[in-house]
């Protein structure tokens, strides 16, 4: 698997070095300060009990001022170490969005299946979150593994024996939290994962007849069918609970038996030993921390995964197709129109107008009836050949989180204010962006929050007609709005296409709407 | 981005006073087992100053290792019993905000003008939000105010010059951390809007990717998005620096507190303080004492860990907060109307949708129809009737002065769109509407009249379990089960949407008659497409929809 974080924080090779570097200055000055002030006070005992000449022969300046040294270096290094590491994975993950961005946009080109794309949105941002923290995490690790290595070193002077009860110790905690965090934290995470959507899902089904719950007071049993899944969520929550108090007492209870057992095992002069242990004390606790890593990492692990295959699955190549020339014809359930005709789709709700329509623009492929554009089927043409003719205004209309003005500017390339502002006019939405604070610049929150359905659909329809595409495709345009704006919104649009010669393809159930096409196909 | 700064555990100002369900309770157990934790250093010190001093005089060396061995076996199983308490707690805890908010956020959905996904984010993930904060941040500040002190006096003995010097230590930390921890708020506070709105835009572009590439917009939105992206990444370490350089007093007055007692106690053992020796120092004494002293800010470091917790908990709590403030007071009850007017009524939506105004007038038992195009708003009539819309203007009367909405929902029937089935048996759900209950017999006529006698036969009768997913029943079977639960609920005021839709001619035909037999003595309101049903009515009252708003 290709480490999607490779590149990226290779392009921040320079903080990443720094950040390194700081952690393993951290790391020493850490096992340093303690081990040292170990050695100075066992030192300074003896030579207190050796009398007067002892005192004048120990070196004191030395130890105290690198104790002062060590403390000044690990504060000062440690800041160093979690301001460069943030500082390096922020901006490597800043990459990895912006390319995973790019990447994802051309697998739903290329793909069959666009829609599918949104739908995963909040999945990749969790995603890249975790991999932003795993970034964080892995200059943290260096400082741990550094403290276990100098602890290692500085136990030399006491003995092989002591040497290797630490280095025993340092690898039981690590084969331990490892063995722990495999194999038991993934159940119990997934499980805890699936109890938490079981509750949640039923709590959405129970929430739906708000109405019947009010009238006749369902709530209280409503919430004590609910209470066994909270139940069971709350259990899963306790397991996992558990197992990571495990995991901690584990470690713990290891750190305190390899001490022990460097204790029992030193050979050597009382500040040796001193040194020895207060540094393997310093350096054991970052060391137990590794298996908090240990922990993220099957997460982790499958982020990466997933973040570095969005798109390449996706991307099959499309089979080569003529490109349309100039304007295309449609053909829709068999019946085929010139550009400029105005066709409206007629059927009862659910009888799939939508689906037709998204099928004729490339975002599905689902349609069951006989679609052409040009000729050639809109599922071998796919979203890349289809979209330079044809501009879809969704049901949804969906608005980016953005001013007004970067809505409108998705349509194409190059477009000014005036040409906004005319478009704004002819969708009726000039007065709605009129009673904006900031007009065109206003800020819409996500999914244009600040505005009703009929204002983020007229806004929609300024989009659409921005696009200049020889086709334009509505789905039910004129939904939520009073009968005079619907009235003035089809006079202009009718005078656009008119005037363009654009071709229209409908989706209304509303009179004055349906009147704008003079073709009806029946969609049953 | 999720990524938030890593505060200062700086004093931090307290929010307003929440309903008592909200208050995050205080572990005694958990924090009490943070202490043992801490109490567990004081075995392990011995230990570690015993085998120095062994090492040093000879002496034997098993003592020590027991101690550490003991000390260690303590603090393992405080830590896990402090993590379980918490946990524990957090649990109860949760269990509490659910017991109160979920009778509360289940009748009150519509009306609030609430997504069923928003609500469920709400009742689900917000609740577990707050477990942090309850199961590690509360206790470990509860345990980081006492700790430090804790181990202070466990010094004390040995030396209490070390010990004073210790808590000396926390005069200028303290000093520095207010003083870091106001500038990294305010940093903080001046880049939020920008930050808020600039880190949601990588999910929303995924989220409108379709809406992007059939634009043929995705080079220019990838460009700016990039932009975004190294912008939210400056900002963000802006913030950072700051917060990162209260961590910086904390790491520093830890260092120090070791460094001072180390060169304290090394050059009292020496003999060469430059003042007269305040204590008699032994190596063992000086060693237990050193090895406490990193363990005198360590509470306080795995408390300034959890400051994330305590944000999620506190942004979680605020959010429940609001929400329990914003739910409908409840108009006191009254009883049941004999006849409904209604004078220039306008319901109008947060989306600016209006429908109105509307005027009936229902006199007293007889059918109705509310009738309209399909999306104009004949529902809602019904639904501002059961406080289930908002009213913006004009009067609801009964017989005898204004109605609140709601205030008489216990004499309404009502059958609508959805319809709620708590887990049982059909029979159960079919008793719902309380007042008599129907023998077996009526509700199998009335199942027979409403088309369901081979869902009653397929399945085992009114013994047939229900639950909220439906068991296998369809769209349309769960609606004639709402509208059979209506009729026999024997309430004066039948409230029904589209009682007729999906049913065939002959059960159309059967309904109508039921109705129609209803009628005579109770008030029976119709939102309805079904010219039949509307040619039995006494009145017809039409309805459509106006969009207002900003617009308007």
């Amino acid at each position: 698997m290709i480490d999607p974080l490779a590149a990226p924080l290779a392009r921040q090779r320079g903080p990443l070095r720094a950040a390194m570097a700081c952690a393993v200055l951290a790391a020493l000055a850490a096992v340093g300060l303690l081990g040292v002030a170990g050695w100075f006070l066992a030192g300074a005992a003896l030579a207190g009990l050796g009398g007067p000449l002892a005192v004048t022969a120990f070196n004191y300046l030395l130890p105290s001022a690198g104790i002062r040294a060590a403390a000044i270096t690990r504060t000062a290094s440690r800041y160093g170490e979690r301001l460069l590491g943030h500082r390096a994975a922020l901006f490597a993950l800043a990459d990895v969005r912006a390319s995973l961005f790019a990447r994802i946009a051309q697998a739903a080109l290329a793909g069959n299946a666009p829609l599918r794309w949104g739908a995963l949105a909040a999945r990749f941002g969790r995603d890249v979150d975790l991999l932003e923290d795993a970034a964080i995490r892995r200059v943290a690790r260096l400082g741990a593994i550094t403290a276990g290595l100098a602890a290692l070193a500085l136990t030399l002077p006491l003995g092989w024996a002591a040497v290797l009860a630490l280095a025993v110790g340092l690898g039981a905690m690590r084969l331990a939290g490892r063995a722990l965090a495999t194999q038991r934290l993934p159940a119990l995470q997934q499980d805890l994962a699936q109890a938490h959507a079981a509750l949640a899902a039923d709590y959405a089904e129970m929430a739906g007849p708000a109405v019947d719950i009010a009238v006749y007071g369902l709530a209280p049993a409503m919430t004590a069918a609910l209470a066994e899944r909270a139940a069971a969520q709350a259990a899963a929550q306790a397991a996992l609970a558990r197992a990571e108090a495990a995991i901690t007492a584990v470690q713990a209870l290891l750190a305190a038996l390899t001490l022990a057992a460097m204790a029992l095992l030193a050979q050597g002069p009382a500040p040796l030993l001193a040194l020895a242990l207060l540094a393997a004390m310093a350096a054991l606790e970052p060391w137990a921390g590794l298996a908090a890593h240990d922990s993220r990492a099957p997460d982790v692990r499958l982020a990466a995964e997933r973040i570095a295959q969005a798109g390449e699955t996706q991307a099959q190549p499309a089979a080569p197709v003529a490109l349309l020339a100039g304007v295309p014809t449609l053909t829709i359930a068999g019946t085929t129109f010139a550009p400029g005709a105005r066709v409206r789709l007629d059927g009862p709700s659910g009888a799939g107008k939508t689906r037709l329509l998204e099928t004729l623009a490339g975002l599905r492929g689902d349609a069951p009836r006989a679609l052409a554009v040009g000729g050639h089927d809109p599922r071998v043409l796919g979203l890349a050949g289809l979209r330079a003719h044809l501009a879809l205004m969704p049901q949804a209309a969906p608005l980016i989180a953005g001013t007004v003005a970067d809505n409108l500017a998705l349509a194409r390339p190059g477009i000014d204010r005036a040409a906004m502002a005319r478009a704004l006019h002819l969708a009726c939405a000039d007065d709605v962006v009129a009673t904006l604070p900031d007009g065109l610049d206003q800020w819409l929150g996500s999914d244009g929050a600040r505005l009703s359905g009929g204002q983020r659909r007229r806004i929609a329809l300024a989009r659409a007609l921005l696009s200049g595409r020889p086709w334009l495709l509505l789905d039910e345009p004129s939904e939520g709005l009073d009968l005079l704006t619907e009235a003035r919104l089809c006079r202009r649009l009718g005078a656009w296409l008119d005037e363009t010669g654009t071709g229209l393809v409908l989706v209304s159930h509303r009179p004055a709407m349906a009147a704008l096409a003079d073709r009806v196909v029946p969609v049953l | 981005m999720s990524h938030t700064p890593p505060a200062p555990t700086g004093p931090t100002p307290t929010g307003p006073a929440r309903p008592p369900a909200l208050r995050p309770p205080r572990s005694l157990r958990a924090t009490a087992w943070w202490l043992a934790d801490s109490a567990g250093a004081i075995p392990a010190a011995l230990g570690l100053a015993w085998a120095v001093a062994a090492q040093a005089g000879n002496g034997p060396m098993w003592p020590a290792a027991a101690l550490l061995v003991l000390g260690g076996a303590a603090r393992a199983l405080a830590v896990a019993q402090a993590r379980l308490a918490g946990q524990g707690l957090a649990a109860r805890f949760q269990s509490g905000l659910r017991q109160v908010l979920w009778p509360a956020l289940l009748p009150s959905r519509m009306a609030r003008g609430a997504l069923v996904g928003e609500d469920a984010h709400l009742a689900v993930d917000t609740i577990d939000r707050t477990e942090g904060l309850v199961a590690r941040f509360l206790p470990l500040r509860g345990a980081s105010a006492a700790a430090p002190l804790l181990i202070a006096l466990a010094v004390a003995p040995a030396s209490w010059v070390s010990a004073m010097i210790m808590l000396a230590t926390l005069v200028p930390f303290v000093l520095g951390l207010v003083l870091a921890g106001g500038l990294a708020a305010r940093r903080a506070r001046a880049q939020h809007a920008a930050l808020t709105r600039a880190s949601g835009l990588f999910v929303d572009r995924i989220a409108h990717l379709p809406l992007i590439v059939a634009s043929g917009a995705e080079e220019r939105v990838g460009r700016q998005l990039a932009g975004a992206t190294q912008d939210v990444a400056h900002r963000t370490m802006a913030v950072l620096a700051v917060a990162f350089a209260s961590n910086a007093i904390l790491e520093f007055f830890a260092a120090l507190c070791v460094a001072l007692v180390a060169v304290y106690c090394g050059f009292a053992l020496l003999g060469l303080l430059p003042f007269p020796a305040p204590e008699h120092l032994t190596l063992a004494r000086a060693f237990y004492t050193l090895a406490l002293a990193p363990e005198f800010y360590l509470g306080m470091r795995r408390l300034a860990a959890a400051y994330h917790d305590k944000q999620t908990g506190e942004a979680a709590l605020e959010a429940l907060d609001t929400a329990m403030t914003a739910l409908p007071d409840a108009p006191p009850t009254v009883p049941a109307p004999t006849r409904l007017r209604g004078q220039d009524v306008v319901i109008a939506y947060p989306d600016g949708t209006r429908i109105g105004p509307l005027a009936w007038d229902w006199p007293g038992p007889g059918l109705h129809a509310v009738t309209g195009a399909t999306g104009s708003g004949k529902s809602s009539l019904l639904l501002a009737l059961v406080g289930q819309a908002p009213l913006a203007q004009g009067q609801i009367l009964g017989a005898s002065g204004a109605l609140q909405p709601s205030a008489f929902n216990a004499a309404v029937g009502w059958a609508g769109q959805a319809v709620a089935l708590p887990p049982g048996s059909l029979r159960r759900n079919l008793a719902l509407g309380g007042a008599p209950t129907a023998s077996d017999a009526a509700m199998h006529t009335l199942l027979e009249s409403l088309g369901l006698g081979t869902m009653l036969a397929r399945r085992e009768g009114l013994d047939t379990t229900l639950d909220h997913r439906g068991s296998g029943l369809s769209g349309g079977e769960r609606r004639r089960v709402g509208l059979a639960r209506a009729i026999l609920s024997g309430r004066p005021i039948l409230l029904l949407d589209e009682p007729t839709a999906d049913l065939d001619s002959a059960s159309a035909t059967a309904v109508r008659a039921v109705l129609a037999t209803l009628a005579r003595d109770r008030l029976v309101i119709v939102a309805t497409h079904d010219a039949d049903l509307v040619a039995l009515a006494q009145t017809r009252c039409a309805v459509d929809a106006v969009e207002g708003g900003l617009a308007a």
